[in-house]
Parts: structure tokens; C-alpha cells; sequence
């Protein structure tokens, strides 16, 4: 019998494919069908259709990761055990299920680190900046930027997966050079995460404020700008990304947090008709 | 304003029926999504301006596995829409739009659960091998689900929304203040989610304080301190190198 071979061609399908692991995203399997979906090319070049139904079962398990950026190597790796199995049968499903379910969590891991907290914020908190000046550069650069970055990361995971197979992304994973690259990328996002605290954030106490009559004259007092832009201009707004990162520490829900900014928010407000404003 | 509607329904549909991240990964943040919603509404520099305020108190948003802490999706598309249906300022507008936001959380549970009953019957055409019928279970019915709950929301909204500005109008100032000021206040939540995420190793907190007085003390613009962090990084990649090759030598 002729060696069963993928073709470049199913490998692209495979990975494109990929992308479509959250199109019919739910609760109880999560990528499951999609997955599924996304080795139909493979399992029609490697088998024959009374083989479909086994050989497309085991896609249908639980089966969650980071899907665009870094655990597209896992289809990678699969679909290079397919060939495999295809060929001389000597790996099972189970292994080939085990493979798959050992890697998802740790490339979930990875990859929601590289693409949720690191390449989103950064360009976003760059382009946001832009888009608020009224400059269509940033919408435009960000959907260009990330998409170049999602799928050239995508698709050399997917093939070092391929070609590699899993000792390779096992003896990647272990060096401890993704976490260096991490902390050095941090750091970029670090400083930008401040300069937003300065530019984004509004909050003030300049409707708390009085004028005192005395024998001198009239002495104008506010709370913003007698005391507290003397003391440290922006304290506010950093006080309240410090304040957001202690609760978030203290695990308190996003949720709560929005409903305390009201609070504060109709405070102030509350303060400032008290000092006469409205 | 129909055909408007519809397509504005059509970009609320696809923000959370991801048919294929190759185009819909973008659409989960409102910078993105919000800009498609304002180009279709006609308002393409109003919309990009909105959205890109909405998506502030979102630049720390996760999902992992699913779930989320808020759905910026709708937030996203719906809000911008609102946004520009009723003539929100740009705070205004970021308030409303979490509030949708938190809201719509709901949505998104309903669409995840939902969706387990095409993997059920996906189920049944894996045991016969229907390879056709699989595709058709990822593809299809998640997105009349998506249209219903995500589609039919904005549709409404971009026809009848109009109405909020109204409300909102008609309310004494110290809530149109309170909310503009609420506004103003909700980046606040993206910005410190983004910095416990990144401060985790507690030995990095320093450059948030940097980045912090680089743009309080000299005004500084976020992409002069992108370029100023990127090489501090790189300073220290070589000077770590450095240092590890004396201690092997």
C-alpha cells in the first residue's frame, strides 16, 4: 500500500481551519467541534470513509486552548500523529487524545498571556491614544497589527508543531526563555499602562470648593486645585489604578468594581451640590 | 436607517459568532468592532472616537475558557451604536457601554449554553462519519443563535435607541454629570486590571511608576513611552546576557 502523505495544502486548511475552533463555542466541550471541523481535510487525505466516524470521534472530546497565536502547534502535532497512524498504525487514540489534552493547558496558558495581555493591551492602549485624537490610523493599525502578528505566530507554531512533533515544544517550554521574553515585554506594557493612567482616566475634585470671606478679603478655596494638584498633579487617577489592583488582589468581581466607581462618582457629585455647584 | 440597522445587527452577530478568527479575532474589542459599526452608520469619525473610549475600561479584558468579566463585545458594537443614535459624549458613552456591557454578560452565558445542543447533534453525525453534517453544525446554528440574541438587540437599539439620548436629557444635571463622571472614572478598571496582570512579578511594579511620571511630569505621548520601554527592555535583555555569561565563565 502507498504511503498516506499530507499535502502542504491540508496543513494550510488545517491551521485556517483552526481559527474556526470558536464558531460554535459553548460550555460543555468548548472547542470540541470546532476541532473536529478543523481535521475533516486531514482525516479525508489519511483514511477511508468507513474510518470517518472513528477517526473523527475523538475530535469531539472536551478540548480548550489558546487557539490563534500559540496553540495552533498542537494541531500541528496532530496532525503529524495522524500521518503517523495513518501509516503504520503503531499510535493509538488514546495517545493521540492524551498528547492533545497533556498540551492544552499549558498553551492555553502561553497563549492567552501573549495574545490577552500582552499584544492586545499594548496595541490597543497605543492605538486608543490615536483613535482619540481622531486619527484613523489607530483602529486601522491595530486590526493590521495584530492580525500580522496572529497568524505569523500562528502558522510557525502550527508548523513547528508539524514538523517537531511534541518534544520540541515540550523542550521549548521547559528552557525558560518565553518567561524572560515576557517579563522584557512587560515592561513595555508596564509603562504604557501608565502613561494611560495619566491620559485616560478623568476624575477630579475641582466641584469641591468654597470662597471664604474675611477681614483680608475673599480667599477662594478648592479641593482640586488649592491641595491636591499642589501635592501631586494625576494623584487621583493613580490612587484609582492602585485601588483597582488591590481589590482585583483581593479577588473582588469586576462588576463590584463598576458599581463602586457609581458610588464614588454620585459622591463626588453629591459633595460638590453641597458646596453649591448645582 | 433600516439597511443601517440591519448591518449593525450583522457586526453585533459576527462580535461573538467567531466564523473564523482570521477575520472575526479583532471584532472581540470595541476599538475594532465599534469603528465597523460607525463606518456603517455613516459616522465613521464619531463611531472610532466612541468606540475607542468604550474600549478603555476594557484593555485588561480576558476570557479564559469562556468566560469573561464583562461582554465588550456588545459593549463594543451596541454601545457605539447607541452612542451615535442618541449624541453621547464620549464619557457618556463609556458608561452607557459597560453598563450594556455588564448587562449583556447574560447574552453570553446564554449563547454558550445554548450552542451545547449543536455539539449533541454533532454527536450523532461524528458516529456516522457525516463529515458534511459536522461543518454544518460548527457553522450554522450558533449563528441564528448569535443573530437572535446579539443581532436583534442592536437592531433595535439602532432604530428605537435615539429615545436614550432623550431620557438622558430630560434628567436633572447631577446625573448627566454623575454619569459623564462615572465615564471618566471606568478606564480606571481596564487600566488596573492590564497592571495586575503585568505586576505579577512584583519586581516589574516599578516601570507602571515610571511610564506613570514619564507622561504626568513630562507629557509625554503613549507611543514616545512604547519606544522608551522597548528599549529599557532591550538594555536589559543585553545586560542580563551579559551577566550570565560571566557566571558560566
Amino acid at each position: 500500500m502507498a504511503e498516506k502523505q499530507l499535502q502542504k495544502s491540508d496543513l494550510v486548511k488545517n491551521w485556517l481551519l483552526g481559527y474556526s475552533s470558536e464558531t460554535c463555542y459553548n460550555y460543555e466541550r468548548l472547542q470540541a467541534l470546532g476541532n473536529a471541523n478543523a481535521f475533516i481535510p486531514i482525516i479525508k487525505r489519511l483514511y477511508e470513509p468507513d474510518q470517518y466516524a472513528q477517526e473523527i470521534s475523538k475530535y469531539m472530546n472536551f478540548f480548550n486552548t489558546e487557539p490563534s497565536y500559540m496553540g495552533t502547534v498542537i494541531h500541528g502535532i496532530t496532525a503529524a500523529m495522524e500521518e503517523k497512524r495513518a501509516n503504520d498504525g503503531d499510535i493509538t487514540i488514546d495517545e493521540i487524545l492524551s498528547v492533545r489534552s497533556a498540551l492544552m493547558g499549558p498553551l492555553a496558558g502561553i497563549g492567552d498571556v501573549v495574545s490577552q495581555s500582552i499584544v492586545y493591551p499594548i496595541l490597543a492602549g497605543v492605538c486608543i491614544q490615536l483613535a482619540l485624537a481622531g486619527n484613523y490610523a489607530g483602529p486601522i493599525l491595530f486590526e493590521v497589527i495584530y492580525k500580522v502578528i496572529m497568524l505569523t505566530l500562528g502558522y510557525n507554531m502550527y508548523m513547528m508543531g508539524y514538523k517537531q512533533g511534541k518534544s520540541a515544544i515540550i523542550t521549548f517550554l521547559k528552557t525558560g526563555v518565553l518567561n524572560k521574553m515576557l517579563d522584557l515585554v512587560s515592561i513595555v506594557g508596564l509603562m504604557v499602562v501608565g502613561s494611560m493612567a495619566v491620559n485616560n482616566i478623568t476624575y477630579n475634585l475641582s466641584l469641591i470648593g468654597w470662597e471664604v470671606q474675611n477681614e483680608i478679603g475673599s480667599v477662594a478655596f478648592n479641593l482640586q486645585e488649592t491641595v491636591l494638584d499642589a501635592l501631586l498633579p494625576g494623584i487621583l487617577p493613580l490612587a484609582l489604578v492602585l485601588a483597582v489592583r488591590e481589590l482585583l488582589k483581593k479577588r473582588t468581581k469586576p462588576t463590584t468594581i463598576i458599581l463602586l466607581m457609581f458610588v464614588l462618582a454620585f459622591i463626588t457629585v453629591g459633595l460638590g451640590a453641597l458646596c453649591g455647584a448645582y | 436607517m433600516i439597511v443601517r440597522a440591519i448591518l449593525v445587527a450583522l457586526i453585533a452577530t459576527c462580535s461573538s459568532w467567531w466564523f473564523s478568527h482570521v477575520i472575526t479575532r479583532t471584532w472581540l474589542y470595541p476599538i475594532w468592532s465599534g469603528f465597523l459599526v460607525g463606518i456603517v452608520m455613516g459616522q465613521p469619525m464619531e463611531g472610532m472616537m466612541l468606540a475607542a473610549a468604550i474600549n478603555l475600561p476594557y484593555v485588561g479584558f480576558i476570557t479564559a475558557g469562556g468566560s469573561m468579566p464583562g461582554n465588550a463585545m456588545f459593549a463594543g458594537s451596541v454601545g457605539t451604536a447607541l452612542g451615535l443614535v442618541s449624541g453621547l459624549d464620549m464619557n457618556t458613552a463609556t458608561t452607557i457601554g459597560v453598563l450594556l456591557g455588564s448587562v449583556a454578560v447574560m447574552i453570553w452565558n446564554i449563547y454558550m449554553s445554548v450552542n451545547s445542543v449543536w455539539v449533541h447533534m454533532a454527536d450523532k453525525a461524528a458516529a456516522k462519519g457525516d463529515l458534511k453534517m459536522i461543518r454544518f453544525y460548527n457553522y450554522v446554528p450558533s449563528f441564528f443563535v448569535s443573530l437572535i440574541i446579539n443581532g436583534g438587540p442592536a437592531f433595535l437599539i439602532v432604530m428605537k435607541g435615539a429615545v436614550v439620548g432623550d431620557w438622558l436629557a430630560a434628567m436633572p444635571q447631577w446625573i448627566i454629570d454623575g454619569f459623564a463622571m462615572v465615564g471618566g472614572i471606568l478606564p480606571a478598571l481596564g487600566i488596573g486590571m492590564l497592571l495586575n496582570y503585568l505586576s505579577q512579578t512584583k519586581k516589574l511594579l516599578p516601570f507602571f511608576f515610571l511610564g506613570f511620571f514619564l507622561a504626568q511630569f513630562l507629557g509625554l505621548g503613549t507611543m514616545a513611552i512604547t519606544v522608551f520601554g522597548a528599549i529599557i527592555a532591550f538594555i536589559l535583555y543585553l545586560f542580563g546576557e551579559d551577566k550570565k555569561d560571566k557566571e558560566v565563565a
